[in-house]
């Protein structure tokens, strides 16, 4: 847009007829014009003056320069394909992927030949998901899953009951957190797979890994964990959780998009039936030529997550108990969805008592926040995670995830405070419910007149 | 420690993994070195044309040299000091390298 701004005088002064400005020796003010119009943003009908603060790092997180760096030679100069193994280029590139391998596995704790890099975490869960159950299926016909999963994991399985499968969503407590007991009780001498995902990317909450690590070894169950959230921000070790599969994603630690990783046990060994068949990259589970750069800038953002982990969650959680504070401060009335004794820090899901989420969000278009996940952001319906902790309608409504990350500053923190807090005031003064509420009226006994 | 070898010369000769350990200074270093690299920081941070790299750049420069103030005159100082300017070379690189024209809302409102 801009661009075409700035090439517009240019035509003019070429082939239309000239206007008596362009004659006068006066600067010409297109040029003035154009400088503002660079700086202002117009998308969908919204002018802000600058890009929007960004606040959504569940989404996806910026990439750090740091692994840019480490990508930037592989598509310069190093571009061979990994699998040549007749020239130097082959061999450099491949060295690079078993590199970043390595340093994938270090941060987990795993063997670099446990590592299988993917396109992403939802490739991941597919292969896990699908393919654990397809390679056992004469023995193994039981899933047992969370409500609040991921949608690639709760699709999976959907997928696997039209196979004939029989698949066991396991309710949430009112914190988000999985009941261990009836995680126990609903394990059955068929059941092939446990999926529980480590943290979840709407409200935060950690899953107890640990415990429930070793109530699947008990029970002889391999155990899936989502880990895409997780990976970098708390310390995972695939033997001390007893971690049979772990899907791994790379735009979610400062890393590029489009590569992720599954980690797969070797001791016991788990098999998994190929979703990709092919050329027989990556011991067969995942043909495919393996993308260098990506793969590097993947191990890259790993090794950094596993140097900065305890500087980064210091600051993660200072921004957030600043974030709650600043909030609570000024307005009331704010609800916490999800536990926050086991949460990850840098993932608050805040719901505002009376207030309308569309409204609120279309206020807050200089901050970049999510309502719910991008995943079910196409329909209308309140997020399901939101739903299986038990929240109601109006509330799963209005709730708010800001997601706070490396790169995000205090002064950020307070300008997200201070619009939010803005745009909430102004919605409570314009709404009649809020004026019932603090009047005493009890709303839900309220009777609507019908039309 | 791993160290990443990165950059545009070609590093497979000191091999890869942190196989390629750094040149270590000799012990003495002297606190105009520190500095001078802390000032070089600062400079090529003002270069970041993104208000969220620039930032946290600062930050965590200051962060490290502050944590490594009392290592003083022992290796360690000498392995930071070493980590400290390959991180200048990359901040170098990467400042230079993509300057788009649109700011941050953080930049531009004056409140």
């Amino acid at each position: 847009m801009a661009l075409s701004r700035r090439l517009l005088p240019l035509f003019l002064r070429r082939g239309a007829p000239v206007p008596a400005r362009a004659l006068s020796t006066a600067a010409a003010p297109a040029a003035v014009a154009s400088e503002d119009d660079e700086e202002a943003i117009t998308v969908k009908g919204v002018r802000i003056s600058g890009r929007p603060l960004y606040m959504d790092m569940q989404a996806t997180t910026p990439v750090d320069p740091r692994v840019l760096d480490a990508m930037l030679p592989f598509y310069l100069s190093r571009y061979g394909n990994p699998h040549s193994r007749t020239h130097l280029y082959g061999w450099e590139s491949d060295a690079a992927v078993e590199d970043a391998r390595a340093r994938v596995a270090s941060l987990v704790g795993a063997d670099p030949r446990e590592i299988f890099f993917t396109s992403g975490a939802t490739e991941c869960n597919n292969i896990a998901v699908k393919g654990v159950m397809r390679f056992y299926r004469e023995r193994r016909r039981h899933v047992i899953t969370t409500q609040t999963e991921h949608k690639c994991v709760l699709d999976s399985c959907r997928y696997l009951q039209q196979e004939g499968f029989d698949v066991t969503y396991l309710p949430v407590r009112k914190d988000g957190l999985v009941d261990l007991a009836q995680l126990e009780d609903a394990i059955r001498p068929d059941t092939g797979l446990v999926s529980v995902m480590a943290v979840n990317n709407e409200i935060g909450v950690i899953q107890p890994l640990e415990e429930i690590g070793r109530i699947c070894k008990e029970k002889g169950v391999p155990f899936h964990t989502d880990a895409a959230q997780a990976l970098g921000k708390i310390p995972i070790d695939v033997n001390r959780m007893g971690i049979g599969l772990m899907s791994l994603s790379g735009h979610k630690i400062y890393g590029p998009k489009g590569v992720g990783a599954l980690y797969l046990r070797r001791r016991p060994r788990i098999r998994v039936e190929p979703q990709m068949n092919g050329g027989g990259q990556e011991r067969g589970i995942r043909a495919g030529t393996v993308p260098t750069p990506l793969v590097v800038g993947f191990g890259a953002a790993c090794e950094i997550a596993a140097q900065e982990m305890d500087y980064d969650h210091r600051r993660v959680s200072a921004l957030q108990q600043r974030l709650l504070d600043g909030m609570r401060a000024q307005v009331d009335d704010i609800v916490i969805n999800g536990s926050m004794e086991h949460r990850y820090p840098g993932n608050l899901n805040l719901s505002f008592a009376y207030v309308e989420g569309e409204s609120l969000l279309m206020g807050l278009k200089e901050v970049a926040v999510s309502s719910g996940s991008a995943c079910t952001s196409a329909s209308l319906e309140p997020s399901y995670v939101l739903r299986a902790l038990g929240v109601e309608e109006d509330m799963a409504h209005t709730s708010i995830r800001f997601g706070i990350g490396r790169f995000t500053t205090e002064e950020e923190v307070d300008r997200a405070i201070e619009l939010t807090v803005h745009q909430v005031k102004k919605l409570r003064d314009m709404s009649p419910l809020y004026e019932m509420a603090k009047a005493g009226i009890d709303l839900k006994s309220i009777e609507w007149s019908q039309h | 420690m791993v160290i990443i070898t990165t950059g545009y010369r070609d590093q497979l000769a000191t091999g890869l993994s942190g196989s390629g350990s750094p040149r270590l200074e000799s012990c003495l270093l002297t606190r105009a070195e520190v500095l001078f690299l802390f000032r070089s920081f600062l400079r090529t941070v003002k270069q970041f044309s993104d208000y969220n790299i620039r930032e946290y750049t600062r930050r965590r420069a200051a962060d490290a040299f502050r944590e490594n103030r009392a290592l003083k005159d022992t290796p360690a100082a000498a392995v930071a000091f070493a980590k400290g300017k390959q991180q200048l070379e990359v901040a170098k690189r990467q400042a230079a390298l993509y300057a788009p024209k649109a700011k941050s809302v953080m930049e531009l409102k004056v409140q």
